[in-house]
């Protein structure tokens, strides 16, 4: 008790070292999160999106850690600093922001949890936005390439993207999100069960979650017409714009793997195919459009995706 | 249940975050994307070397700079002063990367330098004379440089004599001179290449030395340029000041020449006006003797004119006695006398003399109504002599002896109703 008002006290007093803040930091991590994560779920009560269950204590945490996790990088910084009061001045700017966090409550459900996860990580990892072309609409790595049109030094820059995507980055952001076991599973079983219906349910998430996490992509990537879109891949620039701009836009998408469909070597036009697990190494995956949807329940068009045969 | 799983959850995520520091070396050191306000606005390849970003927003200055490698992990960031400026140096994977933010009014921008670890000799040499944005403690650690490079010095001439030291006496008191001969030879070639070695790793650090003092000296140069750049700009605000000064008394000074000028004007105008005034008013006064003067010259032209009218009257009656005396003659003498044109000038006399007959004609206004027609024949007293032809009436009067028939002509030709007049020398209007 006493250890822990001597801790709250040096929180509160000024830090004049950047060693002396790692170290305080270090020792006093569960103070942080429970101070961000208190001032989280505040900020839902005063926006009246809080209910008392586990999903809004599980996304209050969240909140919370990605807050704690900007503190940690950013307040090095600041010294001289009094800890608590710039973590609280960080919380205090991000949520004085327009609609600084990603609530609805339809993304309560696990497969909005679970697709909210990987968009907020789509956001800042160049990873997950490749993984997002498969997670969503079941284009491997090969099909991304073309789909992007990208050339062979981008295209190595792909499958390392979906390799540490696969080693790492899936599970990270399952553990960060607050996907546990039980919801995976749950998940599996209704993509086994109603994969069509699981299908409709994320065509209908994907408008909800691509309007809030498109403020993230730069200004200047508006949409484009399909002419636009032809004359963009024609001359063969804009990188960047392709893969932030079709991975957050469903339209745009869509426009582009119509126009594209000749590269991708696929009879059917893509649609909304949730994957839940990473694509593994050396796996047959199901091409898009397949009847049941889901990477275990392609029909007779499939595709190696090992790095040796796309 | 839930609490159990809610607590789990949370110390994965305290797991995570407690692994934070070691996260920051993971991963590939080739691409950081770099985030300005929670946007992506670039990547930066870092495995190329030193390279440089720079990012301007015109609409919104510059809140948080985050630099993420690809697999989304936060490795570096800053927060952005509201306006002005700010350098940091954020150490990255086998690297630096200084970041300096510019906040503006108008916006803000951020420029970026990646800069990969160069080798050891390359550190020691810049952790002992090169820290970025020092300033002025820059000139502080420049005497650093020279006491490592003389502690070096030091340091090697005295593993020299302690080589030395330590062989020559075996040298001197060995009685298998041959054996002794053969280690000492290597001895000295090993000492040799140790010399070598030391000699090469003092180059090193001398051209190290030599290129962290060309950089201090750049950097000295740039902030002698700074503080040019200062003075220049305090003395600009000097003079702005100066002549801010200078300016408001200028302004004072002109709006009060303005003022008196303003007001002689009015003073001036006021003056001439008045002047003015007065001449009026004389010229007035002038005009209104000049009026006087004239109204009674036109008196006693009145006056002359009524003697002459009554004179005009008397000759008038003298010339009718003449003429009717001589009328008598006239006719006795106008059968005998061949002189017809005197005869008939003294006929025609005699008809103008005649009161009794003056006939002309008369036209009316469209409109005019008989009663007016026949008042105003009453009023000349004069007779209607027949029907009116194409609105003509012949009309006689009998004019009095000392009455021109124009004057009366004219009289009539004044009243309203009549259009037009016309006597009987000139021509009988449309017969």
């Amino acid at each position: 008790m006493r250890d822990h008002h001597t801790l709250s006290v040096k929180l509160n007093s000024v830090v004049t070292s950047e060693n002396e803040f790692d170290e305080l930091v270090l020792r006093s991590l569960p103070e942080f999160l429970d101070r961000a994560t208190a001032q989280t779920k505040r900020f839902l009560r005063d926006t009246a999106q809080w209910t008392d269950d586990i999903t809004h204590e599980k996304l209050a945490l969240r909140w919370g850690y990605e807050l704690v996790e900007r503190f940690l990088i950013c307040g090095r910084t600041e010294v001289p600093c009094r800890p608590f009061f710039l973590l609280d001045s960080l919380i205090a700017k991000s949520f004085s922001q327009p609609d600084p966090l990603c609530y609805h409550k339809e993304l309560l459900t696990p497969v909005g949890r679970f697709l909210d996860g990987l968009a907020s990580r789509a956001v800042v990892s160049r990873d997950a936005l490749m993984a997002l072309f498969y997670h969503i609409y079941g284009l491997g790595q090969a099909n991304v390439v073309r789909l992007l049109g990208f050339g062979q030094a981008e295209s190595q820059r792909v499958y390392k993207n979906f390799e540490r995507w696969r080693q790492s980055g899936w599970q990270r952001t399952m553990l960060e999100t607050g996907i546990s076991e039980h919801d995976l599973k749950d998940l599996e079983e209704q993509q086994r069960e109603q994969p069509e219906r699981l299908n409709v349910e994320v065509d209908r998430l994907l408008r909800l979650l691509q309007t809030h996490y498109r403020k993230s992509e730069p200004e200047h990537y508006p949409c484009l017409t399909g002419q636009k879109w032809g004359q963009l891949f024609s001359d063969d620039y804009g990188y960047d714009y392709r893969v932030w701009h079709l991975a957050f836009c469903h339209t745009c998408f869509l426009e582009v793997a119509d126009r594209r469909q000749d590269e991708l070597n696929n009879a059917e036009k893509p649609r909304v195919n949730l994957h839940i697990q990473p694509l593994k190494k050396g796996g047959v995956m199901a091409l898009f459009g397949s009847e049941r949807g889901g990477r275990t329940h392609g029909t007779a068009r499939t595709q190696r995706l090992s790095r040796s045969t796309s | 249940m839930e609490q159990q799983e809610l607590n789990d959850y949370r110390d994965q995520l305290l797991s995570s975050l407690e692994e934070h520091p070691s996260r920051t070396e993971e991963g590939r050191q080739g691409s950081l994307q770099i985030f300005v306000n929670h946007e992506c606005v670039g990547s930066v390849d870092c495995v190329k070397g030193d390279s440089n970003y720079s990012f301007a927003s015109r609409d919104r200055s510059v809140h948080t700079v985050e630099l993420r490698n690809e697999a989304g992990v936060l490795v570096g960031g800053l927060c952005a002063p509201e306006a002005g400026l700010k350098n940091i140096r954020v150490p990255i994977k086998r690297g630096w990367v200084d970041i300096h933010i510019h906040n503006r009014i108008d916006g803000g921008s951020v420029r970026m330098h990646f800069e990969n670890n160069p080798p050891w000799w390359s550190r020691l040499g810049a952790r002992a004379a090169w820290s970025p944005f020092a300033g002025p403690h820059l000139l502080d650690r420049q005497p650093l440089v020279w006491r490592n490079f003389a502690c070096a010095q030091i340091v090697l001439a005295l593993g020299v004599v302690a080589l030395l030291v330590d062989r020559v006496p075996d040298w001197l008191g060995s009685e298998s001179r041959s054996s002794v001969l053969e280690q000492q030879l290597a001895a000295q070639e090993a000492t040799h290449n140790q010399v070598e070695r030391l000699q090469q790793q003092v180059a090193q650090l001398s051209e190290v030395q030599q290129t962290a003092l060309k950089e201090t000296q750049a950097e000295q140069q740039q902030l002698a340029h700074l503080s040019h750049l200062f003075d220049n700009v305090s003395q600009a605000q000097s003079k702005m000041a100066a002549q801010v000064v200078t300016t408001q008394e200028d302004l004072r000074s002109v709006k009060d020449s303005v003022v008196q000028e303003v007001e002689n004007d009015v003073r001036v105008a006021l003056t001439k006006e008045e002047e003015n005034r007065v001449q009026v008013k004389q010229e007035l006064l002038s005009v209104k003797s000049v009026n006087e003067t004239l109204i009674k010259q036109v008196a006693l032209l009145e006056s002359k004119n009524r003697e002459l009218h009554a004179r005009l009257a008397s000759t008038a009656v003298e010339v009718a006695k003449v003429a009717s005396q001589q009328k008598s003659i006239a006719v006795a003498r106008t059968e005998s006398s061949k002189d017809a044109p005197s005869q008939m000038q003294v006929a025609e006399a005699l008809r103008e003399a005649d009161p009794q007959a003056f006939l002309f004609w008369v036209s009316f206004q469209d409109g005019t109504s008989e009663k007016s027609i026949e008042d105003l024949f009453h009023e000349i007293k004069g007779t209607k002599k027949g029907p009116s032809n194409s609105g003509w009436y012949p009309v006689e009067v009998k004019l009095p002896k000392p009455e021109p028939p124009d004057r009366f002509l004219e009289s009539v030709k004044r009243a309203t109703i009549v259009k037009a007049v016309a006597t009987s020398k000139i021509m009988p209007p449309a017969q």
